[in-house]
């Protein structure tokens, strides 16, 4: 209480000595960003180096000052990835103005996509939430940000055929979670191997995934050339062990984004070298924004958690998405001014050109029609210590992605 | 005090047997009532929308499983499913064009065929054998929305409610949906409460109690068993479709997985088995408890009195919660509702000390 105490009478007294000094000076709002996450449930396995990475991002801005002295406020909260109390984390910090929202959890954010267009406020879904929201007209508040499970789906499979011997006439073994998650990306599979001409097959296991014996049984036995991975949290470690147990080498699997540093070490550093997956982020410390974030925040203490995620794949994932949503913030108050609303913000995206966060994203650009930022990635290789990028940044098959961005968009609007 | 019986004459069987026979409860359910009519009115529309609305509705849910559970006796862990039957089933007959009305019945005869399908295992199992029969319902249900696109609306497996109205009134605004849930949850209460004072009723209560001493009384174990699944399956899904048309807007399976079944069940048992005033009580620990905790621990960071990170912070109220849990259990091991039942006999006969009631 005597630290609240002491807060308000330091803005109390600045703002005297403002008013004082300056004769007319006006507060400046702060704009306020709300991430309701889910930190018990099952985005555990990364919601704590995300969280930490957006916050820290957010420092930074903050301590430079704000968007033209305008603070960022970042209200985070658990929402155990229940949509009920996604809805009241949502409503209540809508009420309080906040501008844009995090959830970072597929089942609240599918609930929340019609009260974000009513309500008009931007909603960011990064590597989840509605793969189809990339549809800027069919969803003008909606951001996936980065790309698609469908673009990632079509940058795994065009790394196969230009960089690992081509696939025509192989086979490809998909493996995924039996969810709508772990089946999201087959209808662009489908499509890729027709088009490229190899035999995909698709191997479910059951949700969560801890057992997984019997589908790589099934797997050993099809014989792939490749494997592409479809999982998320503990059972994508089970899913790295049980391939080479059953004598699939590692650089034979490729996985989605969600596969990092913790189950390396799970799988065994090692062993699991070799082993791909797509990244939409630069990985480790190397680039400019990392090392400003580490110079600024890091080192000078200011960080919210332990140092040692800086760098690691979903703290910078965190501070990819506040990078992004800050420029738009700041590209919106430049255009519009303040106070900063939704549609603002809205605009504010829409208007990012060629925008990287100096070095740690692919150039990202985003229309009224594109919400994807283009949909580029690459894949990267695990060296025994860390993620090596294997290929530069691109964007292959955007025309089949497109169609099944498309195709749910038009679903969303007969109400699915 | 509230609750005298002095002066309180019974002329007639009629007026003995009434729903509240004394005054005062009368009152208070009058007073609750008017309560839940004016609430759009009283509130703010975020208490409405998140607090309110969701508790009523989930009291309905926990009140059709309570018929199941605390009257019937049969176990049921699949509740969720129930309500998914019904959920889903309302939307797909909405858009086919049938208006709300009739697919809210269509919702709850689908949800009763399905769930008397499954609990027909009551008439061989009891107990936790039943307990794997309901559960094998959850996961086949699960199983099946997941994986028929038809259903669950294929890859983003999300349908949405389509714009309808109830009773020539468009359920477009919050109010509207709001009156709709206490409609719904007040039909149900009534019906509960009646059912528990009729012969069907004392039926249910014998084939809990035990069934076999049922059966040698004359009481068609057999039928009475499908009488209660069927009727509570049907109120489930009634509620399910209730849910999804009120509040959630957008029906995902996550909506309806294990969880929700779990915390359906944990409704009814820390509320009270069979109790009404219990099945209320205990959706508004189960939901808004853990809502509450989380907000106070934040405020509590937020005036620094709590300087952790923001993981713990997540799992402090997780903690409190199940604290709470044990700890209302051991106060009072038949529930919330009992204890509200404990202080209403204490008063009854206050400022005397003994109560025969």
């Amino acid at each position: 209480m005597m630290r609240q105490n002491v807060k308000k009478l330091s803005l109390g007294a600045a703002l005297l000595a403002g008013v004082m000094a300056f004769g007319v000076a006006q507060a400046k709002d702060p704009i306020k960003f709300a991430a309701p996450l889910d930190y018990t449930a099952v985005y555990t396995f990364l919601t704590n180096e995300y969280a930490q990475g957006q916050k820290d991002y957010i420092t930074m801005i903050n301590e430079a000052g704000g968007i033209d002295g305008h603070k960022i406020e970042y209200a985070s909260s658990d929402t155990g990835n229940q949509p009920q109390r996604g809805i009241e984390a949502y409503n209540r910090a809508q009420r309080d103005g906040a501008i844009l929202f995090d959830f970072l959890s597929t089942p609240v954010a599918r609930a929340m996509v019609n009260r974000a267009l009513d309500d008009k406020v931007v909603m960011i879904t990064a590597f989840h939430g509605r793969g189809d929201a990339s549809d800027g007209e069919t969803f003008p508040y909606i951001f996936p940000v980065m790309s698609t499970y469908w673009s990632q789906a079509a940058t795994l499979i065009d790394y196969m055929e230009n960089h690992e011997g081509g696939l025509k006439g192989k086979k490809v073994a998909h493996v995924y979670i039996d969810s709508p998650f772990g089946r999201e990306p087959i209808p662009v599979l489908e499509k890729l191997a027709s088009k490229l001409d190899f035999t995909l097959r698709t191997f479910p296991y059951a949700s969560p995934g801890n057992e997984q014996s019997s589908t790589w049984s099934e797997v050993r036995r099809f014989r792939p050339d490749q494997v592409i991975i479809w999982g998320a949290g503990g059972g994508q470690a089970v899913s790295v062990r049980e391939a080479i147990r059953n004598g699939i080498a590692p650089d034979k699997i490729h996985s989605v984004v969600w596969l990092a540093e913790a189950d390396m070490e799970a799988v065994g550093k090692d062993t699991a070298k070799g082993i791909r997956k797509f990244e939409g982020t630069d990985n480790g410390v190397n680039s400019a924004l990392i090392k400003e974030l580490t110079a600024k925040v890091i080192d000078t203490g200011k960080g919210s958690g332990p140092k040692e995620n800086v760098g690691r794949s979903y703290y910078n994932i965190g501070v990819a998405t506040m990078a992004v949503s800050v420029e738009a913030a700041r590209l919106a108050m430049k255009e519009f001014g303040p106070p900063l609303d939704g549609d603002k913000l809205r605009k504010g995206f829409e208007m990012i050109q060629d925008y990287d966060a100096n070095g740690l994203l692919p150039k990202l650009s985003f229309t009224g029609k594109d919400h994807q930022g283009g949909g580029f990635g690459r894949v990267a290789s695990w060296d025994g210590d860390k993620w090596v990028p294997l290929n530069d940044w691109s964007n292959p098959y955007q025309d089949i992605v497109w169609e099944s961005i498309a195709h749910d968009a038009a679903a969303f609007k007969e109400g699915r | 005090m509230f609750y005298r019986l002095s002066g309180i004459h019974h002329t007639r069987y009629e007026t003995a047997r009434r729903l509240w026979p004394i005054p005062a409860d009368r009152r208070q359910i009058w007073f609750l009532l008017v309560l839940g009519l004016v609430a759009p009115f009283l509130f703010s529309n975020f208490h409405l929308t998140s607090y309110i609305m969701p508790w009523l509705i989930l009291s309905a849910a926990a009140l059709s499983l309570t018929l199941l559970m605390g009257i019937a006796g049969q176990l049921h862990f699949g509740f969720a499913s129930v309500m998914a039957i019904g959920a889903y089933t309302s939307i797909h007959l909405t858009r086919a064009g049938l208006p709300l009305e009739l697919a809210l019945l269509g919702a709850g005869l689908a949800s009763a065929v399905i769930g008397s399908i499954f609990g027909a295992a009551a008439l061989r199992v009891k107990g936790l054998y039943l307990v794997m029969a309901t559960l094998a319902m959850q996961y086949l249900v699960d199983w099946t929305i997941i994986n028929v696109p038809v259903i669950s609306g294929g890859a983003q497996a999300t349908l949405q409610t389509p714009a309808t109205s109830f009773l020539f009134v468009a359920l477009k605004s919050d109010m509207a949906r709001y009156y709709l849930a206490l409609l719904w949850v007040v039909f149900v209460t009534l019906l509960i409460l009646n059912i528990k004072r009729t012969s069907i009723g004392r039926a249910l209560v014998a084939v809990r109690d035990k069934d076999y001493a049922a059966a040698v009384i004359g009481v068609n174990v057999v039928r009475y068993k499908l009488v209660a699944f069927f009727t509570s399956s049907f109120l489930g899904g009634v509620t399910g479709a209730i849910l999804a048309f009120c509040y959630y807007q957008a029906v995902t399976p996550e909506q309806f997985n294990f969880n929700i079944s779990v915390q359906l069940v944990a409704m009814v048992l820390v509320g009270g088995l069979g109790s009404v005033l219990g099945a209320y009580l205990g959706a508004g620990f189960v939901l808004l408890v853990p809502i509450l905790l989380t907000n106070i621990v934040i405020a509590l960071a937020g005036m620094g009195w709590l300087d952790v990170s923001t993981n713990l912070l997540a799992h402090i109220p997780l903690m409190i919660y199940g604290a709470l849990i044990i700890g209302f259990l051991l106060f009072e091991p038949l529930g919330l509702g009992k204890i509200y039942d404990n202080i209403r006999n204490y008063l009854l006969v206050w400022p005397f000390r003994h109560s025969k009631l």
